[in-house]
């Protein structure tokens, strides 16, 4: 079966742009399956690349070297994400629009028909707990309202796929919960969702797999429950072994 | 947000044209103050003689319909602007340009100071902006070129010119003498020592009003004022000074007066470029003058 | 290009919730009556004063929208990071370019309709005429014209790092199109050798913004402009906003957008 996502050998580096010259390598040869109806964890310390690879699967980042596919389409092209559904780790929409003239919006540039946008708005704006504010401006909106508009455009288009950077950092508990929700009943769908943390708690009860990054490189990846297994630890030590903490040599 | 440029822009605008407004109330409520430039000319401080010579110039261009050169067209703009000349042209006919105005672009036709186009774009750029040597030609249309000669009044009450010129299109085309008059009279406060300002108004009285006499008079102080400023100037205003002699010598035909008017036809004639076209008129005068015992009657 | 609509129905709303297209057209209205107001001679059909100073703020007002829209776009996409949920759609950045060119410049042409009907009452009340093919042609070519003034604001955003700086070099360059461009051939013929070429050549290059410009047409009342030419001149503000399009597309099309 093919991989829905598939990342190839992907190298990143930034220039920098201080004096010192020289780059940043941000991702150093990552490859990555994902498999259809996975719920998948992508875990790392900040600044491990997670954001990176993110932004190369969204095609915001040109790689310097590898290939991603995103149901076998390269993801230069736009039809890539036709199917994809994306929450950004920090955004603001257009705060002069309402929240049912965003969704609006991208309904239409995913060509979704007038009657169906409608309805799915309807539907969504619902699953969100945003009904009774949908005609006002974005800007009138508090923070988790703005962030469960967030949530709502990534889910506008019904997608396949869903690519959530740090999905649950920066809320409440209730928010929280709330996400968790969602993606339970998107695997309930038989969904695919493919997120970013490095909370493991949530981690580990919400998803199938899981890859830990660090300093770019990808250290392991493997089902939850085998990786506990195999390395006799909670996934908590067995992530802070894998980015060398504690500093000491650990015994292969 | 509204841009700096904009915030610029709209504030000159605003108070150009808030003094613009204001400027006739300030002149009804404080009388005559005509002499200090008002109001306006007190909001621009000395940018004013400025503003007043882009609005004579303005004028001019609209005398042209828009066709007028800029400090890139080389060809040397005529010292005496074109449209105060329109007096000249009412003697001299000039070819009918009026269905120019509603035919299009043609090569060929009058470029004025435009030369002939340098290139293609230079010749395609013709067709967007009046590119033809025209004048106004309807009778009516005159009265566009007065709010601009007006502003420059207001900004430079000392530029004789805007009076001069504004009068001349209110006295001819527009029909309106009395305006002329009363504009002129403002000028000539501001201006007192202007010899155009008392030929323009000499002309009212002459053509108009019928009322050689006042006219000679003022023509006569006109005259001293002229010599008074222009006598040992290298270059002195010769064509306002033809002009009053001209003037002269046709109010002193209307009263009789030949004696006097040989006199005006004798310095006439040391400065005409016609000398000999004179000489006729001195010896017709002249003619007149020899039976003259009889019915002669002398000037008041 | 299926997003391209969209994309500029979102500016084109953008726009008109802001407030500077209606501090502009207050503004310009309420000068162009403060100057009406004024009687010169107690004559109260004279016109052209008037419609030249309602055209002229007219051209100000719209080139003013147009550069600071325009100008501000792109940088604010990306500093709010709106860019970033849009280009997860599929959405190319081809489209992204298009669509808001062309949101910025139907909302421009929405601004001229309305500036422009003000100008026709306005003159209409002392001229009693509607020359609508001479006020057709002017706005047409003015549009044409902003065209090209937005393209240059959206490749300049793209181009020069920060949006102000952008909107005071385009504000510059077209303001200095607008008085010297048809000047520059003059100009070149005064001058020694090399110089000379360069700056004729500077005369063919530049996107020539007054030749859109019948203002002066307009205000002495002057017969429409061949139909050819005003054809032709549709095509020239083509050609030039197809090639500021290229260069803004050009340079966004790889660049990293965080
Ligand atoms: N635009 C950029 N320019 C230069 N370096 C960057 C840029 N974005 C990220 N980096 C660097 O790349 C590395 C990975 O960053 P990121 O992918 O954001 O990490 P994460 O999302 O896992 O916290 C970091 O070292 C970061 O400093
Ligand atoms: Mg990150």
């Amino acid at each position: 079966m093919d991989p829905i996502l598939n990342i190839d050998n992907l190298r990143v580096e930034y220039r920098n742009r201080e004096l010192g010259q020289g780059v940043t390598v941000a991702l150093a040869d990552l490859s990555l399956r994902v498999n259809a109806g996975e719920v998948f964890g992508f875990l790392g310390p900040n600044g491990a690349g997670k954001t990176t690879t993110i932004q190369v699967l969204l095609g915001f980042v040109q790689p310097t070297r590898g290939s991603a596919q995103l149901f076998g389409v390269d993801v230069r092209e736009p039809t890539a994400r036709q199917r994809l559904g994306y929450l950004p780790e920090l955004t603001y929409y257009y705060k002069f629009l309402s929240a049912e003239e965003l969704l609006r919006f991208y309904a239409r540039l995913f060509r979704l028909a007038r009657g169906e946008a409608e309805r799915r708005i309807d539907a969504i704006l619902k699953l969100v707990e945003l009904e009774s504010a949908r005609r006002r401006p974005i800007k009138t909106y508090s923070k988790g309202m703005q962030q469960r508009v967030g949530l709502a455009q990534a889910l506008i288009n019904n997608p396949d796929l869903l690519i959530l950077d740090e999905p649950t950092s920066g809320l409440d508990p209730l928010g929280r919960m709330k996400v968790r929700e969602i993606i339970d009943r998107l695997r309930g769908e038989g969904k695919t969702v493919f997120f970013s943390s490095h909370e493991l708690g949530e981690v580990e009860t919400a998803c199938d797999r899981v890859a830990i990054l660090h300093q770019g490189q990808l250290k392991v990846v493997g089902p939850v429950a085998a990786l506990v297994r195999e390395h006799q630890a909670s996934l908590e030590q067995v992530f802070l072994r894998m980015i060398g903490y504690p500093p000491t040599p650990t015994p292969a | 947000m509204p841009s700096p440029y904009l915030v610029l822009v709209f504030l000159l605008t605003v108070c150009v044209s808030l003094a613009t407004w204001l400027q006739p109330h300030y002149l009804a409520w404080g009388g005559s103050r005509t002499g200090d430039g008002g109001l306006l000319a007190t909001l621009l401080g000395e940018s004013r003689r400025l503003f007043a010579a882009q609005f004579f110039f303005k004028a001019d261009a609209y005398f042209h319909s828009g066709f007028y050169p800029t400090i890139f067209d080389n060809q040397i703009v005529e010292k005496e602007l074109h449209m105060s000349e329109e007096s000249e042209a009412a003697r001299t006919p000039r070819p009918p340009e009026a269905e120019a105005r509603t035919t299009q672009w043609s090569p060929g036709e009058d470029y004025g100071f435009l030369g002939s186009p340098k290139d293609w774009l230079d010749r395609f750029s013709r067709n967007f902006f009046p590119s033809r040597h025209t004048h106004l030609e309807q009778k009516s249309e005159a009265r566009e070129i007065l709010p601009w000669l007006r502003l420059s009044t207001w900004l430079d009450p000392h530029r004789v010119e805007s009076y001069t010129v504004a009068a001349f299109w209110l006295r001819t085309r527009l029909g309106r003498p009395e305006l002329a008059a009363q504009l002129l009279h403002e000028g000539w406060r501001a201006n007192p020592d202007s010899y155009e300002i008392l030929l323009a108004l000499g002309r009212i009285d002459e053509e108009n009003r019928h009322d050689p006499v006042r006219a000679h008079n003022l023509y006569a102080l006109a005259l001293r004022k002229w010599h008074r400023q222009q006598d040992g100037n290298a270059e002195p205003d010769l064509y306002t000074y033809r002009e009053l002699l001209g003037h002269l010598v046709l109010v002193d035909e209307k009263q009789g007066d030949w004696a006097e008017a040989v006199q005006y036809l004798t310095l006439l004639k040391k400065i005409s470029p016609n000398p000999a076209a004179i000489q006729r008129q001195i010896d017709e005068a002249r003619a007149k003058l020899t039976p003259a015992p009889g019915p002669a009657p002398g000037p008041p | 290009m299926n997003a391209v609509w969209p994309i500029a129905t979102v500016v084109v709303k953008e726009l008109y919730r802001r407030k500077d297209f209606y501090v502009l057209f207050v503004l310009t209205a309420l000068i162009t009556l403060l100057m009406g107001s004024v009687t010169f001679f107690h004559d109260d059909r004279i016109a052209r004063y008037l419609k030249e100073l309602c055209l002229l703020l007219i051209w100000v007002s719209t080139l003013v929208i147009a550069i600071t829209a325009t100008a501000r776009q792109l940088p604010a996409e990306r500093e709010q990071r709106t860019i970033l949920p849009l280009l997860a759609k599929p959405v190319s950045r081809g489209e992204v370019v298009v669509g808001k060119f062309l949101g910025c410049w139907l909302a421009c042409g929405v601004a001229l309709v309305v500036f422009y009907l003000f100008f026709g009452v306005v003159s209409a009340t002392r001229e009693h005429a509607w020359p609508l093919t001479n006020y057709f042609q002017a706005l047409w070519l003015q549009w044409c014209m902003l065209a090209i003034v937005v393209a240059m604001s959206l490749a300049g955003s793209l181009v020069f790092a920060a949006p102000s700086s952008n909107a005071t070099i385009v504000f510059l360059v077209a303001s200095a199109i607008l008085l010297v461009g048809r000047h520059l051939n003059t100009v070149a013929l005064t001058l020694p050798e090399p110089a000379q070429t360069l700056v004729y050549a500077l005369y063919f290059a530049l996107p020539h913004l007054e030749l859109f410009d019948l203002r002066d047409l307009l205000v002495h009342d002057w017969a429409p402009i061949a139909w050819w030419a005003w054809a032709a001149a549709t095509l020239y503000a083509l050609a030039y906003t197809w090639v500021f399009l290229l260069v803004a597309w050009l340079s966004f099309r790889r660049r990293p957008l965080v």
